[in-house]
């Protein structure tokens, strides 16, 4: 008898550390690593990975490309490489969302890009949808604007390669706010633009992640679900080269889903994700889960924990 | 994991000293990892003093109140019990006489050691758990050698303890390690032949005997009447030049600090040049239809939750078998 199709599948998004014999290393380090980073993840139950765009250098390198990359991480057991996540170096002179004279730059960046990948199926690209905070203050309608127009160009590009462009809301970049999420996500095509909900980006920014989500669940076509003990002050949201490292008030921002004093209810969020009629893909993730003295090898398992123990025990 | 085998999972690698594996929910983390891995029962290890907080039995009872609550403690993270508990006599432990050095080889020693059990015996079966798993004698190093009558000795004591397990409605399993003055394989099936079949079984595991020169294997299949408990792991190492006769070998030899210095002896199963005919053992397991228990262990190797992950995964995708 074969067991009922679920409704939920797991991802991991692939940061990772572990210390070898040369040091601190990360799973690219070595084929070695990456064998035992993809053990370690199909181990505990995660069904496939995430990846980020930088790493598809490492596959050619190292792999022979994406569809050889994703070949090892299936001869692990794991079912594929899920979404993508195109980690881009805003510049305000010649790449920038809100900057439309920066626009053919970036569509020419993923027509490239979309190239690259296509020897694989991905489900998502996904990408930060503004440049920092600080480079595009004052947010304005008109800001907000272009870089909607920016994204409905860019959606149309990766839809034509069978992949849905979805914007993850970092909490350090310009489009972070209630306000403006909504109002970006008003200018934006629903056929060609996303949203990607990462639970505790969100609450850092001050936003409720459930009461996001339901709102926009129509057009959400993925999640990273990770946990965070603290939402941002000040000038949190200002710091250059990215805040979740140089945050003055905020050492580690990010812990794995179930952790002590998380301010994430995914509880309620997985009840969320039922009753919207979500099916797919869940990403897990807890960046920099090495700071002040974590271990990704053990922050994996025990997320993979709460969703077997706890979320799976709300809808699977 | 879903077997015929009984599976369970060592949290020794954990408590690797006295005070970093003590708050309880470190603790949780722990078990959490090794229930995500597909383990639902674990092995304890002995320890001593108030930091020993899962290792000695009046120190369990105490964070705990009963039995019943530490095992509700466990299966707050979804480990539903104890397969096992490890006692080694001769590490001296605050609670008796004041960290006494006792030996099994030496006869004066043998009440007070079969006193000290008493503890242990209790523990074992109070939060149901089938074995209590036991180093036989000291380190090779710190005994003199033992002939037939020193190995009979040896073997009175655990008759002894014997006794009170199999009252106690448990199962008592002496240990080899590859650092015993019980270490050839003469020895070895000697004080197997020195204690009594009803009360004491044979505790193998499979990179201590690998390590000392012992096919685990085909030692498996000559004694599987005897085999009352397993530990599976991996070396990639024999001590082919004796290192466990060094002065100090818990230190010289396994640390590294002389010898070949080797500093890591064992590894996760399905490692790299490792020894260990881990396949061709379990299917021995199979063809014997073991009943007891077979605990991995990370021991010594790594960083602990990476070890029961690739541990995992190597039952899983090697052996077949389902979580």
């Amino acid at each position: 008898m074969t067991a009922p199709e679920r409704a939920i599948k797991w991802s991991y998004m692939d940061h990772w550390r572990s210390n070898g014999p040369s040091g601190p290393v990360d799973q690219w380090h070595s084929r070695k690593t990456m064998s035992a980073f993809l053990k370690q993840v199909k181990a505990v139950g995660f069904d496939a990975i995430d990846t980020f765009d930088f790493r598809i250098w490492q596959m050619y390198g190292d792999y022979g490309g994406p569809a050889k990359y994703q070949e090892m991480v299936q001869d692990h057991g794991l079912e594929r490489i899920v979404n993508t996540f195109h980690a881009a170096d805003y510049d305000v002179r010649n790449y920038a969302p809100h900057v439309p004279e920066t626009h053919e730059a970036v569509f020419e960046d993923f027509r490239v890009t979309m190239g690259r990948w296509s020897e694989i199926r991905l489900d998502n690209i996904i990408v930060m949808p503004a440049t920092l905070f600080y480079d595009m203050e004052p947010i304005t309608e008109d800001k907000l604007k272009y870089s909607a127009e920016c994204w409905n160009k860019v959606g149309e590009i990766t839809a034509g390669f069978g992949v849905k462009l979805t914007c993850h809301h970092e909490f350090f970049c310009g489009i972070q706010s209630e306000p403006d999420i909504e109002t970006f996500y008003s200018y934006t095509d629903p056929r060609y633009v996303n949203l990607f909900v990462d639970t505790a980006q969100h609450c850092i920014a001050g936003l409720d992640p459930v009461a996001l989500y339901d709102r926009h669940a129509h057009r959400v076509s993925g999640f990273h679900f990770k946990d965070t003990r603290h939402v941002a002050t000040g000038d949190d949201h200002r710091h250059r080269p990215d805040s979740e490292i140089m945050a003055p008030t905020t050492g580690k921002w990010f812990y794995e889903m179930g952790t002590d004093q998380g301010l994430v209810d995914f509880e309620a969020m997985m009840r969320a994700v039922r009753d919207n009629g979500y099916r797919g893909w869940i990403s897990v993730e807890h960046d920099k889960a090495n700071k002040e003295g974590g271990d990704y090898s053990e922050s994996t398992a025990i997320s993979r924990w709460y969703a077997k123990n706890v979320l799976e025990e709300i809808y699977r | 994991m879903r077997d015929t085998l009984r599976w369970a999972y060592a949290l020794n690698q954990w408590n690797v000293r006295l005070d970093v594996f003590v708050r309880h929910e470190d603790q949780q983390r722990a078990l959490k990892t090794v229930s995500a891995c597909g383990f639902d029962t674990i092995e304890l290890a002995s320890g001593t003093g108030r930091w020993d907080n899962i290792s000695r039995p009046e120190v369990i009872l105490t964070n705990h109140g009963s039995h019943a609550g530490f095992l509700d403690f466990l299966r707050r993270a979804r480990v539903q019990g104890v397969s096992s508990m490890f006692w080694d006599p001769q590490a001296p432990a605050e609670e008796e006489e004041g960290y006494a050095f006792r030996s099994t080889a030496d006869p004066d020693d043998a009440d007070a050691i079969v006193e000290w059990s008493r503890p242990f015996v209790d523990f074992v079966a109070g939060v149901g758990a089938e074995q209590l798993v036991v180093r036989p004698v000291g380190s090779a190093w710190m005994t003199p050698p033992l002939d037939a009558d020193g190995i009979k000795r040896v073997g009175d004591v655990w008759n002894r303890v014997g006794e009170l397990t199999s009252a106690a409605g448990i199962g008592l399993a002496v240990h080899y390690d590859c650092l015993g003055a019980v270490h050839t394989e003469a020895e070895l099936t000697g004080l197997l032949d020195a204690t009594d079949p009803a009360r004491v079984g044979f505790a193998l595991d499979t990179a201590e005997l690998t390590v000392g020169g012992i096919d685990p294997v085909a030692f498996y299949r000559a004694h599987a009447d005897r085999v009352a408990h397993v530990h599976l792991k991996d070396t990639r190492h024999a001590d082919t030049g004796e290192e466990y006769r060094m002065p100090g070998a818990e230190s010289t030899m396994l640390k590294g600090g002389a010898g070949r210095r080797i500093e890591r002896w064992f590894f996760e199963l399905g490692t790299e040049g490792g020894l260990v005919d881990v396949p061709g053992f379990v299917a021995a397991l199979r063809e014997h239809d073991y009943p007891g228990w077979v605990v991995v262990e990370s021991d010594h190797g790594g960083n602990p939750a990476e070890l029961a992950m690739l541990n995992s995964w190597y039952l899983q995708h090697e052996l077949g078998i389902a979580k």
